[in-house]
Parts: structure tokens; C-alpha cells; sequence
């Protein structure tokens, strides 16, 4: 069984989650291939979970205010700071049977590939269920996973060095609780690679594509016409749409 | 009248219920950073319950909750039926002894 990689790349916050749609859905007609994805996203944003309320989540206005996009999951968990600069997020779509059954379990497979990663630059991560990785007992990647007819879509962030000031002014933090003590308590549970390795962000995506494709059958891929036509669709029908975003 | 309830599951996700009630709920949203899918599954679950009586007990929300997420095959992480029957409970402001969430 072979994957096809897809190498960093750009999107906006509409474009990534409908790409990461399109592939799942394309899972079940065959017409997508096992896929790994790494990509960024521009503007920055903030995605937040299926059942989340974007506006008890999310401060709009100041996400306005700063250009700073958002946009809804078809994954649950929780909200999450895409900072353009300080950030990679990957996405594993593939057929539910190469993972195992239970939850947990496969989380740990995929959580594990980040772990690899992460080694890859002399960090020690592990996995903290039920969908988290950290370092040193602080969150330093969070993931989230869906299963539909068949196919699994897992996606996560990795944490370079991510503004957290910025993080916690977009997320829905009054802005009196912006103060020192408000990010010296965030910086408590939250931690960057930056913090642990003097590694570049393209080293950082070195590391990750080895722990994600090593001892793996792969090679690197493009999206197929009828891919992008259909995340297109959905960009335009559902991920741009307030009817979805603010759905709750 | 309107409640809200919001707490977090030991070892597990945020569940918050927002609703409207009189005799009955007339709406409910069921909001967390939980997972379940199919997500239309949750959907299908605050249907359900528009209309339930607002005094029903917690265990009886439980076995609406669990059958509805049963007959949708839905697989639920972070969250129990019984954790979201105490929420709409609390929501309600009937809250009973249990505190298990």
C-alpha cells in the first residue's frame, strides 16, 4: 500500500479544511489515494471543533481587527490558533482499516508519527490521550480525528513558535485577561518546539516527514483534478458560508 | 425560560447545554470540544430531545441519549449520555445529588 505525500503547502483556512473533506470523501469512491498532508495556512486563523460555538470560541472583532481568519471543523475538539508563521499542521486521510479499531489506539499510531518527528529533533514527546502531545508535561501538538464510511481523517497542529499573545487575544479571552499573568499561565500548559530545539521551521517539516513516512511505502503527490474541483465546491458551498462557521 | 450548564468531564472533554424550556425543552444545543461521529449524529440527538419534558429524570435522559446515539451508530469520546444528561439537568436547574461530572 503506498501513500502519496503532499508536500508543505498554503492555504487559506477555507481551502485546508475543504481539501482535508474532499480527500475523506474521496476515500470511499477510491478515487483518493492514502494521503499524508502538511500544509499552513494564510491568513493565519483559528479553526474551531464541530460542535463548538464560534462565537462563545472565538472574538471575532479582534480576529477581524488583526485579518486573522476562522473557520469550523469537521473534526471535534477544540479550538485552535493557526499562526501562519509559527505552525505546521498535517492531515492523515486513509482507509479506517490500516488503524486500529479503538479510538485511542489510533490516535497513539498517528500521535506517534509526530512523537518520531519530534525525536528526529532530540525532543522527548509523548503522547497524552486522549488527543494530545506534550513535552515536559505541556501541550505541544493537538489532534483531532473522524471516521465516515469507511475512511479515517486525522489532523493535527505542532506548535514552532507560535505567538501565544496573539493566540490568546483571537481565542475567546476577555481582553482585561490579557495581562502578563494571563500568558505566564498560558505559557504553563502550552510549550513550542522553539522552546525545546534551535531547529529552523523547514527542519522542523524535515523532521516530521521522516517520522510520518519512515518504514512506510510513499512518494510525493499532487491533488487530482477531480480532488481540487470537489474541495472548490465545498470551499465555496460550506467553508467560506457563516451558515456553517456559525452554525452554533 | 432559558438555562445553560457547562462543566468539564473528569478525564475527559467541555459539555455545555444551552436551552429553552417551559414544560418541555423547545430547544437545545449540546456544545463541547468532545468527539463524536457521524457528527450529524448530535444533530439527530437535539432533535430528539425538543420536546422531552423538562422534569424527566437524569436516567431517563441517559436511555434517550444512549438509545438515539445507538440507533445513529454513534461513536462519542470524551462524553458520556449520562455527563450530558447531568448537564441538561443542571441546565434545567433541577440539578440532581448525582455530581458525577
Amino acid at each position: 500500500m503506498k501513500w502519496r505525500v503532499i508536500r508543505l503547502e498554503t492555504r487559506s483556512a477555507y481551502s485546508n479544511m475543504a481539501i482535508d473533506n474532499a480527500l475523506i470523501e474521496g476515500q470511499k469512491s477510491g478515487a483518493s489515494e492514502p494521503t499524508i498532508r502538511f500544509y499552513k495556512w494564510l491568513p493565519s486563523a483559528v479553526s474551531i471543533g464541530c460542535f463548538q460555538s464560534m462565537n462563545d470560541e472565538v472574538d471575532i472583532e479582534r480576529c477581524n481587527s488583526l485579518g486573522v481568519s476562522y473557520v469550523r471543523r469537521i473534526t471535534g475538539g477544540g479550538a485552535v490558533y493557526h499562526d501562519n508563521k509559527g505552525e505546521i499542521t498535517y492531515s492523515v486521510i486513509a482507509p479506517e482499516g490500516l488503524f486500529p479499531k479503538g479510538i485511542i489506539e489510533s490516535y497513539k499510531v498517528i500521535c506517534g508519527w509526530v512523537i518520531d518527528g519530534l525525536e528526529n529533533l532530540n525532543i522527548k514527546a509523548e503522547f497524552a490521550p486522549i488527543n494530545d502531545i506534550i513535552v515536559n508535561g505541556k501541550k505541544i501538538s493537538g489532534n483531532a480525528q473522524t471516521r465516515r464510511d469507511g475512511a479515517i481523517l486525522q489532523h493535527g497542529t505542532i506548535l514552532y513558535d507560535t505567538d501565544i499573545r496573539t493566540m490568546f487575544s483571537v481565542l475567546r479571552v476577555s481582553a482585561e485577561k490579557i495581562s502578563d499573568k494571563m500568558i505566564r499561565s498560558a505559557e504553563e500548559r502550552v510549550t513550542r518546539v522553539k522552546d525545546h530545539a534551535n531547529a529552523t521551521q523547514e527542519e522542523l517539516y524535515d523532521a516530521l516527514l521522516k517520522g510520518f513516512t519512515n518504514g512506510k511505502d510513499y512518494e510525493f503527490g499532487a491533488y487530482t483534478e477531480k480532488e481540487l474541483k470537489r474541495a472548490e465546491e465545498l470551499e465555496e458551498s460550506v467553508y467560506s458560508k457563516n451558515a456553517w462557521n456559525f452554525s452554533r | 425560560m432559558k438555562g445553560s450548564a457547562k462543566v468539564k468531564v473528569p478525564n475527559g472533554k467541555i459539555v455545555e447545554v444551552k436551552l429553552d424550556f417551559d414544560e418541555s425543552i423547545n430547544s437545545i444545543q449540546i456544545l463541547g470540544d468532545f468527539f463524536m461521529y457521524p457528527e450529524s449524529a448530535l444533530k439527530e440527538l437535539e432533535s430528539v430531545l425538543v420536546g422531552v419534558s423538562s422534569s424527566e429524570s437524569e436516567k431517563n435522559l441517559t436511555w434517550i441519549i444512549l438509545e438515539t446515539l445507538k440507533r445513529n451508530n454513534a461513536t462519542v469520546i470524551g462524553v458520556t449520555p449520562d455527563a450530558i444528561a447531568n448537564v441538561i439537568r443542571k441546565a434545567i436547574g433541577n440539578e440532581v445529588e448525582s455530581n458525577k461530572t
